[in-house]
């Protein structure tokens, strides 16, 4: 295995490691390695076989010499005395063999003429074959020698003299002197003198039948070797030419079926990437590949192509999905903007306007929030005021809010009292809420002549408020239940005085609600001492002040409610307030003396050529008031009662206040009456105060030194 | 004020003119219980009243109670002021009005 990535190869090393290269290095080798054992196992075979047939030609030669002499000649005189000499030579005289003195005990018998006989015979048969040597010789077995008798040998320094011995293996002289004539006999042996030699001989008898010699013929294995080695060259070189050849082939085989493929494959790949980088979609380099080698490239290529389809149709996918997603994006923003337009944000909000200043923020924790503040004027006189917050967060919430706002505004504008709206809203909401959200509202309506403030609360934050001499002070005020939550739920209004310089403050839970990085809560006390801090600012200045607060109380920390902020500061009209006239009577507080109040009041409202009907609702006014007085105030005796008639301009009013010294009785503390029971569950009490309060603009009640103050205003 | 009492076997016509307040409902209080003795049939006819207070309803809740177990009671030429009084506090629902 390379040590280095492909990536970091050259073109050599990348050619040397190439599959093609790598096949062809593989086929060579193991073409050797099978090359080399087969020829060590044909050299054996071969070797083998010429052995024995080698073997096999010098045994039958030197047993057909042998057959021929043995009828031609008796050659047992001969070796016999040759043995005897031999034999009788003491072994000092044996080791002189091949010298001159040892030769001597034997020159005379190369003159004998069976001698000269057996040589010439040997010599004609070997000049027939192609043996080495074909001789005539005995075995010693004492001295373990080969004894040569006749040798046709011409070359004296290889010739063999009659009575030349040489020393043989011992496993060679039994083997030769013990044949019992089966199979061949012969030998093979290393000799210094002739090299590698194969000995195969054939015992000679005498007469009488005795083994006296062996004719024995030398076949030299050296010649052998030579023939084997021109075998091995033929071999070798046609192996070389074979090898190569085959190598050639299987890497030109694997280069078409497995290198081409793989490199398309791998040229396809890079074109994708490319076509990938530049942005291209829709490519086709996979799909149009055209491999059919029937096997795991081929299936390669296939999934390669079915990969790239599946890619291309994801991507396609993928930006239908993107488009989709910023087109949501697009949505939502522009929804923040539909949203952050519906409410009043124009400021100063009523330029034209002296006797009021509002200002309100809002700041989303999301994208779009359900926080929202409004403020709009009913009429001339009255200003809506709305606070609330959708529970949830938000595009759902977002949508509630805006449903909400506009039930509440619209309800609002038919001129209807602050908990009669939130009723209105309440069962508009309730009819159709499958999803369960609710809101919480605090609805007041600001009387811009009379400062009164007559609010309703569904369950929001307490207003806070600030009365020209005093502080930023929460308004307690009595929480009905959110809207939206349960449709039987009611609305309970009450009134707030407002003195011109007065300052009210709305909010959502997201202020008050603000934490900082240890999770602690801004809470209440930190909003009114902000408050404090700004207390004689405009509005802006006051949430102003309130923001930096909260701004600098939260830190770092991530916000999670939107921050929602209305302040109203309440002017008044200074021209609106001065008094015309006011005129006053004080009587004993008695039924009978009603008629005389009525007429009292009667004849100032004729002054102001006051409408029939505003007057009639006046007349039925003092009936209930003064009658309440004449009734209870100081029962079971009676006291006296003053009746107080003043007239505003501009608009043009009248305000009629009752005061007694008795007991201490708040009439519109109680519940209104509830006007749509049946006459048989009908009580008969608190229509009277229920009616004044529907007739007349205002009705205020305190109790101040000891007295009862009742003021009711009609605006004429 | 003033009560116009016309009375028919079992048919009772009360007609009070003027204002029907704290002073004179127990008037129209009085003649009605005078004269609702066998009475299927009340009516009272307000073309010349001027106006009503809580006292005069709750006189008109009591005889609508009492007519809703003895027969019917009918208020008839009931003028714009009365009418929504009539309307404000729900008296509208509970009364037979022409």
């Amino acid at each position: 295995m390379p040590e280095k990535s492909i990536r970091e190869m050259n073109k050599l090393e990348r050619q040397h490691y190439s599959l093609a290269a790598r096949t062809f290095r593989a086929t060579i080798l193991g073409a050797i390695i099978l090359g080399l054992a087969a020829l060590l196992i044909g050299l054996g075979l071969y070797a083998y076989a010429l052995g024995g047939q080698y073997i096999g030609e010098a045994f039958n030669l030197s047993r057909t010499t042998a057959a021929l002499m043995e009828q031609s000649v008796d050659v047992g005189p001969l070796a016999k005395e040759i043995a005897a000499r031999y034999r009788s030579l003491p072994a000092e005289r044996l080791a002189e063999v091949g010298e001159s003195s040892y030769r001597e005990v034997f020159a005379d018998i190369a003159a004998r003429e069976d001698y000269r006989y057996v040589r010439e015979f040997l010599s004609a048969f070997r000049k027939t074959s192609d043996v080495y040597d074909i001789y005539l010789a005995f075995y010693d077995r004492d001295t373990c020698a080969i004894v040569y008798i006749a040798d046709p040998e011409e070359d004296e320094a290889f010739a063999c003299l009659p009575g030349d011995w040489e020393s043989v293996p011992r496993r060679e002289v039994d083997r030769f002197l013990s044949w019992n004539g089966e199979g061949r006999l012969y030998d093979v042996g290393s000799t210094e003198k002739y090299g590698w030699l194969a000995t195969s001989g054939v015992p000679i008898r005498d007469a009488q039948g005795e083994t006296v010699a062996f004719v024995l013929a030398d076949v030299s294995l050296v010649n052998m070797a030579s023939r084997m080695k021109s075998f091995l060259l033929l071999y070798a070189l046609s192996m070389f030419v074979l090898v190569n050849l085959v190598a050639v082939l299987m890497a030109r085989h694997m280069k078409k079926t497995l290198v081409a493929p793989i490199n398309e494959i791998a040229e396809a790949a890079e074109a994708y990437v490319r076509d990938k980088r530049e942005g291209r979609s829709d490519s086709d380099h996979f799909s149009k590949l055209k491999i059919s080698t029937g096997d795991e490239v081929e299936n390669l290529a296939l999934i390669m192509a079915d990969m790239e389809n599946d890619l291309t149709e994801f991507e396609a996918n993928l930006t239908r999905i993107t488009a989709e997603k910023e087109r949501v994006g697009t949505e939502l923003a522009l929804a923040t903007r539909i949203q952050a337009d519906m409410l009043p944000n124009i400021f100063p909000a009523f330029p034209e306007r002296p006797d009021f200043d509002v200002y309100a923020s809002m700041v989303p924790a999301k994208e779009v929030g359900g926080d929202f503040y409004d403020f709009f004027l009913i009429d001339e006189d009255h200003l809506g005021l709305v606070m609330a917050d959708v529970s949830g967060k938000g595009v759902p919430a977002a949508l509630f809010m805006m449903i909400s706002k506009i039930l509440v505004q619209n309800y609002a504008m038919t001129g209807r009292s602050p908990g009669e709206v939130l009723n209105a809203v309440n069962a508009q909401i309730c009819s159709n809420n499958r999803e369960e959200m609710f809101v919480t509202v605090w609805f007041g309506v600001l009387d811009l002549t009379t400062g009164t403030l007559t609010a309703a609360n569904a369950g929001h934050e307490y207003p806070v408020l600030k009365e020209p001499d005093g502080d930023f002070e929460l308004v307690k005020d009595k929480h009905g239940f959110v809207i939206g939550g349960m449709e039987s739920a009611r609305y309970r209004e009450y009134e707030l005085k407002l003195e011109p310089g007065a300052r009210l403050f709305l909010y959502t839970d997201g202020v008050a609600e603000a934490t900082d990085s240890t999770g602690a809560l801004f809470g209440t006390d930190r909003m009114l001492e902000a408050l404090r801090s700004a207390e004689n600012g405009t509005p802006e200045e006051i949430l102003g002040a309130v923001d930096r607060a909260v701004s600098r109380f939260v830190g770092e920390a991530p916000q999670f409610d939107d921050l929602t902020m209305l302040c109203v500061h309440y002017i008044g009209k200074e021209t609106g307030k001065t008094m015309k006239t006011a005129k006053e009577m004080t009587v004993e507080a008695t039924v009978a003396n009603i008629p005389a109040v009525t007429d009292f009041v009667n004849e100032e409202l004729e002054k102001l050529d006051c409408p029939l009907k505003a007057q009639t609702q006046i007349d039925i006014a003092i009936d209930e008031l003064f009658g309440n007085i004449a009734h209870y105030a100081y029962d079971p005796a009676t006291g006296p009662a003053t009746v107080r008639v003043e007239v505003e301009e501009d608009p043009l009013a009248v305000a009629i206040t009752f005061i007694d010294n008795g007991k201490p009785y708040d009439p519109l503390a109680a519940d209104d009456p509830d006007v749509t029971l049946a006459a048989d569950e009908r009580k008969v009490g608190g229509l009277g105060v229920f009616l004044v309060k529907k007739t007349m603009d205002a009705v205020t009640y305190e109790y101040k030194d000891g007295k009862n103050i009742l003021t009711i205003k009609k605006n004429i | 004020m003033t009560i116009n009492t016309t009375k028919n076997g079992t048919e009772l016509c009360l007609a009070p003119e003027g204002r029907l307040d704290t002073v004179t409902a127990p008037e129209l209080e009085q003649a009605i219980n005078e004269n609702l003795e066998g009475v299927t049939e009340l009516t009272l006819d307000f073309a010349g009243l001027d106006y009503i207070s809580s006292a005069g309803l709750r006189v008109l809740l009591s005889a609508q109670k009492k007519m809703n177990a003895a027969g019917k009671m009918t208020v008839r030429n009931v003028n714009e002021t009365i009418s929504e009084i009539f309307e404000v506090t729900g008296f509208c629902d509970i009364l037979t009005i022409e």
